[in-house]
């Protein structure tokens, strides 16, 4: 990478610069001198070469540290050539970061002060480097910060208020029974279960305690196999030196970790198989994101937020092993060396715009389980052969194919070699239950996943150990389980037809809730990889393996069944953040026994699941034309974003775009206040409000259709560079990471002999989260209102109050947020501006051309990312002050109505066709404790039917109130699994960062 | 909940108020109509206050649903200190030296503070509404009654003050299919509610307060004699024709909380074979709201009436019910 810098500026004396120059040299001395040190400066493909450069914006400091051929030199000239550059925003900045925790060199690059530029693999291996030097110092940092934080928080609540907590497990009690029976539930006699809690499953329940108990550890296991893979067999070039067709090579790297990794069987399980050798592992992705956390090695398991054990052994593996050799070879940095450092990507990287995911990964699909169930691979395997006629030789479609199997022959590997883990342990197990338990598991494993499944134990195990199998091929982000209860029901229904007595089929019904159960915490046996930002970024979220409940069938048919209803009695007696539980609810066909027992289920998981109205997902997809069949078969990914399940890559999360940012930038004629960085094109300045010379004042915006304008155009510029950026990861993946076992399960990849990351599958979108939409448009409404309409303010009053964080005004803030009806008060004029800016965030993002056929498609939903960007964005028009989140997903503003009802309409008269990659709209309400269960279960079920009635789309509701939630801040250990929506997707409240909780304990609450 | 017990320094009965003709024709000012109802009647429910009561109890309700007539309401947790206000009032009625802000005996309610008060900290209580915007706006809420059995109440203040308007109000939101309730202290004259009222509705909330007449009078100001009868003949009617008729009583500690006054309601209602009443919770946060409409509040220290009332305490008051066969649940 070359940075040119600039030569003709004289350096300046500046007490930083010889200060910098000297602690680095101290650094070098430290690393060239000291053996225990410098051994760290190689890896076992030699020596780690690469510069670091340093320089201020005003030039005082300039300096650069070198790494060759095992020597640290330090230079006050920076070389031409460097990999990394540090551009500081101020002297203090420079040294501020050397003696930074890891979550402050991330805020420093999040606030501006700091812009790194070049390879991030290199400033992270530097980080890793001061932090060998300085992870003592930076651990009693991060203890004294605890310290001071925990200090507070009891200061404002010294004693636990354990009849909060308590009342949230007392929920868990009190079960209602079922009062229809909806006509494709075939055995069970109460829906509801109401007989069962997590008490009657002892197996299960101590996988939850582990779940809570067990610190996560990084595992070293896939990247170490893949990397000793391609060690010896090459990865640009074949040992000889040919180069290496990409989908071949991922097949044959990937076959060899599947034949090689451990088959493991945790104790007492019914299901075989696990994600990484550790109880709770976390799984390193090399050519992904690995390499970030390089940095924090030493730190991650001290740091407050979701800390991860990581072993020495795993550290000198990452390190000295795996670390160095895919230093270049990852995404962003095959976009940096093939684009030159676009600006597309330095916008991402400075994180206040937008955030494009495939620089970690592509996932968020769901695979055709049905198939592979019902196939097995050998029968995939053999489809793959006879389509393998129809292609040349060594053309691509054939590639691809032999790719794929080759994938499936490494899947099937490791579930025979499951087989045998579980043979010999049967073989030594001394309780007889368990022995027979390993006997049947050993034979599971060795029908499937090669053979078809034949029964429910077959079908989970199968459908598990192709879980394991595709997180071994790409990250996991949102790669979802798809419609379970649909798929598990013929297995179900097959096994219950064998019994014939009541008793039989009792005790199998209750294996069958067991069963899922073992299915659910198997699917926690891994964590992302997240270093720090994330938990700013993302917190708390786990990979949101969405599983899809209800609604109908292919055919149209009422799809609620037996299995509907386990898997709400999973959902509700674990109460876990992941998987993510999402229901469909058609009100044509689904019952109200059924919503209420959603209802029932939310309360009493107070977040869980999130509910869909399936004839509004359905219709907001009706531009695509897509098939009916595979229209009623859609499921919910990652979040909340509809897939076809098992046909269909939508990439739906592809970006997380702050649509507040292009509102900032039209106010300060395409600057970026925050970044301190003109990016945007001239879209004019908001006059001084002075009258010139002509008696006019200097307004350049003459209405407020003007002003809306220039958003616009701000924000089609973002837009544009966003994609720019997907586009060129998108290739990234086609070299770096095709995904042929994927392709495997994706209709039409084998027809077509195409990779689903060059278009294979039969449906491709793209989709977007856009955040800030409630905080835009009533923004927006302010301006129009107050400057434009009423002129009760001029607008460069209005800008210089936003400026001011609204510190002088307060008469102005008062104004803005108390007489402007807001989106969410029952407002036609806010709904309106809503669907205006919905509509051409729709049809531009639909008219730009997608790379593998398809859209791009929009939705409003934002992760945790509402409180991230708004940490990153300065006061609104709308009041909302400075670093305030903004509100989650599409949720109204909080002020906006005293009445439920208001938000709720407002939200379902929303056009929902400009919205077809779904929303997230939060709403929290509060039982009375002096409730009946019915009559709270009545009371949400109102509210969700008549939102659905009234076209609303979708809808999670927080059943907790703040008061609960502020004496979890304080007193986390009463809470370890209080269970909270974000947007999308649920995590625990106690393992968010402080500005998650707040914007938790600030939003709306209504009482019931 | 709607905090709902307010109470003022015992002002004068409002005895004028009852039976005036001109009264029951006159077109009252709406206070309030609250939406997502959930505790005023069966299912989401919105709520319209009348303004106006010819009871004075000491624990009321709304101290600003006494009067009929318009007020101004300060809100001091609301206020930005611009004084925009005190600029604007045409008749100097505003210091912040003043004990409430607002110099009532001056203020000639203009709304000039009011409309010019950006933080909604200063606003009039009560405004004239037509029947058919009071039906349009609970007609919105139609899905919402239809999913959960819910539908309008009628509250206030005192609705049946205004009989004629309610009259046709209520005929408009039967007329629309809506469920209506009509809340009431049950101080009417009964030829004019069985004519104009009750081929209008569902259901009614009958407040029976204090049973002892004498301590009636102390307590709301009025003697209840006509109340207890107008129960007799609704409870009859209700007997003939389903007519749902609920019994109320509000638990204000030590003066309708007493083991005595509600043993002698007990009583009463087990006489007229009622098998289900109702005792609603006392509320303490209610202390503040007095402020706002510039009056006082002489139980502020008083610490029974600063706090909730203890759970024991309300199962001993419905085990009293529940010893006569009367369900409170």
């Amino acid at each position: 990478m070359f940075f040119f810098q600039p030569t003709t500026a004289r350096i300046k004396f500046s007490p930083t610069n010889i200060l910098l120059n000297t602690l680095l040299r101290v650094f070098a001395a430290n690393f060239n001198f000291r053996p225990g040190l410098k051994k760290y400066l190689k890896s076992d493909q030699g020596w780690i070469d690469f510069t670091i450069g340093f320089r201020t914006d005003s030039g005082s400091v300039k300096a650069a540290v070198l790494f060759k051929n095992g020597k640290v030199s330090v230079s006050k000239i920076i070389p031409e050539k460097v990999d990394t550059m540090l551009t500081f925003h101020s002297d203090g900045a420079v040294l501020k970061l050397l003696g930074a925790t890891p979550t402050e060199q991330i805020f420093m690059v999040l606030k501006g002060q700091l812009s790194p530029k070049g390879n991030q693999s290199y400033l992270n291996l530097f980080f890793f480097f001061l932090s060998l030097l300085l992870n003592s110092k930076q651990k009693k940092l991060m203890e004294k910060e605890r310290k001071i934080s925990k200090k507070e928080l009891l200061k404002e609540s010294p004693t636990a208020k354990t009849e909060l907590s308590d009342d949230l497990i007392k929920r868990f009690g009190v079960r209602m029974k079922a009062d229809t029976i909806d006509k494709n539930v075939k055995y069970l006699k109460d829906p509801f279960l109401s007989d069962y809690g997590l008490d009657n499953f002892p197996r299960v329940k101590k996988y939850l305690d582990i779940h809570f108990e067990v610190k996560p550890e990084v595992c070293p296991e896939l990247p170490k196999l893949v990397t000793d893979w391609h060690k010896a067999n090459g990865y640009e070039t074949d040992k000889n030196g040919k180069p290496w067709n990409p989908l071949l090579r991922k097949a044959h790297a990937y076959k060899y970790l599947m034949e090689n990794r451990k088959p493991l069987i945790r104790g007492n399980d019914l299901i075989a198989g696990t994600t990484t050798t550790k109880d709770i592992g976390v799984v390193v992705y090399p050519e992904g994101h690995g390499t970030m956390i390089w940095g924090e090695l030493l730190t991650v398991p001290h740091r407050t937020l979701n800390p991860y054990d990581v072993s020495e052994e795993t550290l000198n593996i990452l390190h000295h092993e795996i670390f160095p050799f895919w230093s270049k070879r990852n995404f962003k940095e095959w976009v940096r060396e093939e684009y030159d450092s676009p600006l597309c990507q330095q916008i991402d990287e400075r994180f206040a715009i937008y955030f494009i995911w495939k620089s970690v990964t592509i996932s968020h699909t769901i695979p055709d389980f049905p198939k592979l169930l019902s196939m097995g691979t050998s029968g995939i395997i053999s489809e793959i052969n006879d389509q393998m006629k129809s292609f040349a030789k060594n053309s691509n479609e054939k590639n691809t194919l032999e790719a794929m199997i080759l994938c499936l022959e490494g899947l099937t590997a490791y579930s025979k070699n499951l087989a045998k883990t579980a043979a010999s342990a049967a073989a030594s197990e001394n309780n007889p239950q368990r022995k027979a338990e390993l006997e049947k598991l050993a034979k599971t494993c060795d029908q499937v996943v090669e053979k078809p499944a034949r029964t429910l134990d077959e079908a989970v195990n199968a459908m598990w150990i192709s879980w394991v199998g595709l997180h071994m091929e790409s990250t996991n982000a949102g790669l979802s389980l798809g419609r379970l209860d649909q798929w598990l029901q013929p297995y179900f229904l097959a096994d219950m037809e064998k019994l014939n007595s009541g008793p039989e089929q009792a005790k199998y019904i209750k294996h069958a809730v067991e069963l899922i159960g073992c299915f659910y915490m198997r699917c926690t046996d891994h964590l992302p990889l997240t270093p720090d930002i994330a938990n700013w970024v993302f917190g708390g979220s786990s990979s949101d393996q969405a599983i899809t409940l209800g609604g109908v069938t292919p055919e149209g048919d009422d799809g609620v069944c037996d299995m509907t209803y386990i898997f709400l009695k999973v959902t509700e007696m674990l109460s876990i953040r992941d998987p993510n539980v999402n229901a469909r609810f058609n009100p044509d066909k689904n019952s109200d026994t059924y919503l209420k027992r959603l209802c029932e289920v939310n309360l009493i998981t107070s977040a869980t699941p999130s509910m869909h109205n399936d004839n509004e997902v359905m219709a907001s997809l009706e531009e695509f034309n897509y098939e009916i069949e595979d229209l009623r078969n859609w499921s919910a990914t990652g979040c909340v974003e509809p897939t076809l399940s098992g046909k269909h890559i939508g990439h739906t999360n592809f970006q997380m775009m702050n649509m507040v940012a292009a509102l900032e930038m039209a106010l300060n004629n395409g600057k970026h206040p925050l970044l301190n960085w003109k990016l945007g094109p001239n879209t004019g300045e908001i006059g001084t409000g002075k009258i010139n010379n002509d008696n006019i004042a200097d307004k350049p915006f003459k209405t407020f259709d003007d002003f809306f304008n220039a958003f616009i155009t701000q924000f089609k510029f973002i837009i544009d560079q966003s994609i720019e950026y997907n586009e060129m990861l998108a290739q990234a993946h086609q070299v770096i990471r095709p995904t042929p076992l994927l392709s495997s399960v994706i209709g039409d990849c084998i027809s077509k002999g195409k990779d689903v990351t060059i278009g294979g599958a039969k449906y491709n979108s793209s989709g977007a989260a856009l955040i800030g939409l409630a905080d835009i448009t009533d923004s927006l409404l302010v301006i129009k209102k107050l400057v434009y309409d009423d002129k009760k303010v001029s607008f460069a009053d209005l800008k210089k109050a936003v400026d001011e964080n609204f510190e002088n005004d307060p008469a102005l803030h008062a104004m803005v947020t108390k007489k402007v009806p807001l989106f969410g008060s029952g407002s036609d004029e806010a709904v309106a501006m809503a669907d205006r800016i919905a509509k051409f965030a729709h049809d531009y993002y639909g008219s730009k051309k997608h790379y593998r056929g398809g859209k791009y498609t929009v939705g409003f939903w934002s992760m945790s990312n509402h409180v991230a960007y708004g940490t990153l964005t300065g006061a609104l028009p709308s009041g909302r002050l400075s670093g305030k989140a903004f509100t989650p997903g599409l949720t109204p503003e909080p002020n906006a109505s005293k009445n439920l009802l208001d938000n709720i309409r407002d939200v379902a008269r929303l056009d929902t066709k400009n919205i077809n990659n779904n929303i997230a709209f939060n709403v929290k309400v509060i039982p009375t404790p002096e409730d009946t269960r019915e009559k709270t279960v009545n009371d949400m079920f109102s509210y969700v039917k008549t939102y659905f009635d009234l076209g609303g789309m979708q809808m999670q509701m927080n059943v907790v109130t703040s008061e609960t939630l502020k004496d979890a801040m304080a007193h986390p250990e009463n809470y370890r699994n209080l269970l909270v929506r974000i947007s999308g997707y649920n995590a625990y409240f106690v393992t968010l960062n402080k500005d998650m909780q707040l914007e938790l304990i600030e939003r709306a609450e209504y009482g019931m | 909940m709607f905090i709902r017990f307010i109470l003022s320094n015992r002002p004068p009965p409002n005895h004028n108020l009852l039976f005036d003709d001109n009264m029951m024709q006159k077109t009252p000012l709406i206070l309030d109509i609250k939406g997502n109802s959930l505790d005023d009647g069966p299912g989401i429910r919105t709520v319209v206050f009348f303004k106006g009561c010819p009871l004075s109890c000491v624990w009321c309700h709304n101290p600003e649903s006494k009067k009929a007539g318009a007020e101004i309401s300060f809100d001091k947790t609301e206020c930005v200190g611009c004084d925009t206000c005190i600029q604007s009032c045409p008749e100097n009625a505003l210091d912040r030296k003043n004990p409430f802000f607002i110099d009532r005996a001056q203020c000639t309610l203009c709304g000039v503070c009011v409309e010019n008060c950006p933080s909604g900290a200063l606003s009039m209580v009560g405004k004239t509404m037509r029947i058919e915007d009071i039906v349009a706006m609970a007609a919105k809420d139609k899905p919402f009654y239809k999913n959960s059995n819910g539908g309008v109440t009628l509250s206030g203040g005192e609705p049946t003050l205004f009989m004629d308007f309610l009259s046709d109000l209520l005929k408009h939101l039967k007329d629309e299919g809506i469920h209506t309730l009509v809340e009431t202290c049950g101080l009417f004259e009964f030829q004019q509610f069985e004519k104009k009222i009750l081929p209008y509705i569902d259901t009614i909330y009958y407040d029976i307060k204090i049973h002892d007449p004498d301590a009636h009078k102390q307590f709301c100001g009025v003697k209840n004699d006509l109340i207890l009868k107008n129960f007799i003949k609704l409870n009859a009617i209700s007997a003939e024709n389903g007519l749902e008729l609920l019994a109320r009583t509000p638990l204000i500690p030590n003066i309708t909380a007493t083991d005595k006054n509600l043993n002698q309601i007990a009583g009463f209602l087990k006489t007229l074979k009622i098998r289900q009443a109702r005792l609603l919770a006392y509320n303490p946060l209610w202390h503040e709201k007095n402020e706002k409409i510039g009056t006082q509040n002489s139980f502020q220290n008083n610490k029974d009436m600063t706090t909730w009332i203890p759970k024991e305490k309300l199962e001993t008051y419905r085990s009293i019910f529940t010893e006569k066969g009367i369900h409170t649940g």
